[in-house]
């Protein structure tokens, strides 16, 4: 069974000083905009809660802006930060390798909702308690497994573990 | 004249997918690499097609008229026949 640890929405995203999603309403929907042509980071933050176990998975909620065929590539970069660890915060980071997902097809019809699931196998040995980030990245300059044109509006993130 | 340099054409891709994507305007059926073709099929026919253009406008424009004059010309036509309301922006007002 799986347990929703946390849910990331638009406003809680946290974006790196460059080359980071559009925040924007979409039809009053809150979302983060991707670009196609160059690869964009946002970080969601929060705390590893008490229990958390299995498996990781981070299903994230997606539409496209006027794509109708190809695909959209992603990764998730997990950072995990107990508190006594030998990292500055302030001035650097220590994300364990990025996640990757099979880039899946885009809706048929642009605005379609879809979404996708990267299983985080490497999570930084994220324990109860740590300071958690994820960057959520579109690989849009992979020629192969990124072709849909336009933005990909991303709504929503779920993060889960598996009892 | 010569066909644009690979970078120009690239930020005419770009600029066309986040147009299309602030106007949450279909582009059915294609991907990435097919948009690219197309701007890259556009220049080059702009580039074959420029001298035939040019011979196309009457004399006294053809002959005192800029380059920007005339290529705006140009763009202004095909606006107004495919997309007035761009005309517009570009114009301010089309009356």
């Amino acid at each position: 069974m799986a347990n929703t640890r946390a849910v990331f929405t638009p406003y809680g995203a946290i974006f790196p000083a460059a080359n980071f999603p559009q925040l924007t309403l979409v039809n009053r929907h809150p979302v983060l905009g991707f670009d196609a042509a160059t690869a964009e980071t946002c970080y969601f933050e929060t705390v590893a809660p008490v229990g958390l176990t299995g498996a990781q998975t981070l299903t994230v909620h997606y539409m496209m802006a006027s794509a109708t065929s190809g695909k959209v590539d992603f990764t998730v970069a997990v950072e995990s930060v107990t508190p006594g660890d030998a990292l500055d915060m302030d001035a650097g980071d220590s994300f364990d390798a990025a996640n990757t997902i099979t880039a899946p097809t885009v809706p048929a019809t642009a605005g379609y909702e879809q979404v996708f699931t990267c299983t985080l196998t490497n999570v930084d040995s994220m324990a109860a308690g740590d300071h958690v980030r994820f960057a959520l990245l579109r690989d849009a300059t992979d020629a192969v497994n990124d072709t849909a044109t336009g933005d990909c509006y991303v709504l929503k993130a779920e993060w889960r573990d598996a009892v | 004249m010569a066909v644009l340099p690979d970078a120009d054409r690239i930020r005419i891709w770009k600029g066309l997918m986040r147009y299309w994507s602030n106007l949450r305007e279909t582009l059915a059926g294609m991907l990435k690499a097919d948009l690219r073709a197309a701007v890259d099929a556009a220049d080059s026919w702009v580039d074959a097609n420029a001298a035939s253009y040019n011979s196309a406008l009457p004399v006294t424009f053809r002959t005192n008229a800029t380059q920007s004059q005339k290529s705006l010309l140009l763009v202004a036509v095909i606006l107004m026949r495919f997309n007035l309301n761009l005309l517009k922006q570009v114009f301010g007002e089309v009356d």
